[in-house]
């Protein structure tokens, strides 16, 4: 044992988790933020850096379980401690999928640059700003081990399956008007959903700060339900002048 | 919540290893019924898997208190800590494939109401060759069998590989004919569910060897999977 090396104590090790998941959570943003751009101004450039700098969130994942399991080799953490622990060893992946979403994001932006037409991105900026903005406020929530802040992102949920419903409506009249649109619609469709997967991972992470602070469930069922898994457009939506 | 001093970690282990292989069972199960309900187009069936998807939650629950009970005991040695982090991670892969299997299901009541689009049978295959290796990578964690893993892992690219070729059919179809739109994209997500899903089972699948080896499989996982690059689409477009 090197004499010099002074134990930090529990507190500043559990600090360092925390910082480790704020960085990644930060870094998700970004990433959000940049696929998005990237499809709206079909910037492949852009796309190909979102798809590298995924790996950065990987690699703090890594530590983040690297750190949780020094944590609990070292000493004996009491119950609040180790939910700390378990919380951020649990947050980690949630927050590498997001990661994950994005970078499939800016790979469909890739080939959407690619297609033979231009289609209409729709409504989908307008909810990606929604679900980076629930990201972020369950990010503070975490630093803050705020219960009420959490929840308020975990009620947000509703707003977003709404949002996409409309778009998966929307994707699917365009698809019915013009069969060119088909497969850039069809990765449109998969972004939207992959953003509304964003969505259900911030809401995850709020049940789970949730529980880490008070030790329960955070109640009543999650407020969910998107109707387009449950969908049908006809074609004579579609081609409503048409006849 | 409290932390009741725990004397024998390795009976708690092996409590903890039931309970994965429990909830395990219950994820393929869920599968396969999933399946089932999308292919025989039974809304009966679905609700059922949509009702059964919180015993898995329940069941995750449970393990992470186990984990919990571990960590927190003052003798534990390291590997007695990593198999508790490798359970735990394990448990939240299988509960989203719970989910994934819930979400499939419940896209049977949009395709009872659509034509019914000659997929099936590419499903099926999918669907038969992931519930397969779900199996199988619950029986390399029970056997601590870092081969038995690195084998299923190697199976995803043929996951992959299935989802691509599904991906084009479905594309096909709907490009023939309008009506077949709506059907299509729902079975396109329900692909891409089965897909992720083989996914999951490949994280376990490294969880499984890094329980054994104490590290991660050393070379990088090979992405068949290049459906979200499709640009496409010779001749179909026209």
């Amino acid at each position: 044992m090197e004499k010099g090396h002074i134990v930090k104590s529990f507190d500043a090790e559990l600090a360092h988790l925390s910082e480790l998941i704020t960085r990644m959570g930060e870094l998700a943003v970004v990433q959000i933020d940049g696929s998005i751009r990237a499809l709206v101004r079909r910037d492949t450039a852009l796309a190909r850096k979102v798809v590298e700098d995924d790996a950065e969130i990987d690699a703090i994942e890594s530590e983040v379980d690297r750190f949780a399991l020094h944590l609990m080799a070292l000493r004996q953490p009491v119950a609040d401690d180790l939910r700390h622990a378990l919380a951020a060893l649990k947050i980690a992946p949630d927050i590498e999928r997001i990661g994950d979403y994005a970078k499939n994001i800016a790979k469909r932006a890739i080939a959407l640059d690619q297609a033979p037409i231009a289609t209409p991105v729709v409504t989908i900026p307008r909810m990606a700003q929604m679900v980076r903005d629930m990201v972020i406020d369950v990010m503070r929530a975490f630093a803050g081990n705020d219960v009420a802040a959490a929840r308020e992102v975990w009620e947000r949920d509703v707003e977003i399956d709404e949002t996409y419903d409309a778009i998966f409506r929307e994707l699917l009249t365009h698809m019915m008007e013009d069969p060119r649109r088909i497969t850039p619609c069809t990765h449109l469709l998969f972004i939207a959903k992959n953003i509304e997967r964003i969505g259900d991972l911030a809401t995850n992470i709020a049940e789970r700060i949730h529980f880490q602070v008070t030790g329960e469930l955070i109640g009543e069922e999650r407020p969910k339900l998107d109707q387009a898994s449950v969908m049908v457009v006809e074609p004579h939506e579609a081609g409503a002048g048409s006849g | 919540m409290q932390t009741a001093q725990v004397h024998d970690v390795h009976a708690v282990l092996r409590t903890l290893d039931n309970l994965i292989a429990e909830m395990g069972g219950l994820a393929e199960a869920q599968l396969a019924a999933a399946i089932t309900a999308v292919v025989r187009r039974d809304a009966v069936l679905a609700a059922e898997i949509v009702q059964r998807d919180k015993q898995i939650d329940r069941l995750e629950l449970k393990i992470n208190q186990q984990v919990m009970r571990i960590a927190g005991a003052a003798r534990k040695d390291r590997a007695d800590l990593r198999a508790c982090i490798v359970a735990t991670k394990i448990a939240g892969q299988l509960e989203r494939i719970g989910d994934y299997a819930t979400n499939l299901a419940r896209r049977t009541e949009a395709l009872r109401q659509a034509p019914a689009v000659p997929a099936s049978h590419s499903i099926s295959r999918m669907g038969e060759l992931v519930q397969a290796m779900i199996q199988n990578v619950l029986d390399a964690y029970v056997a601590r069998d870092a081969a038995k893993a690195a084998d299923v892992r190697a199976r995803d690219v043929e996951v992959d590989r299935l989802h691509s070729s599904l991906f084009r059919e479905l594309l096909t179809y709907m490009m023939e004919d309008p009506r077949y739109i709506t059907p299509c994209t729902h079975l396109l997500f329900v692909a891409k569910n089965i897909e992720r899903i083989g996914d999951h089972v490949t994280n376990i699948a490294e969880g499984v060897y890094f329980l054994v080896h104490g590290a991660k499989p050393a070379e990088g996982r090979s992405k068949g999977d290049a459906t979200s690059l499709t640009v496409f689409p010779a001749g179909a477009a026209e």
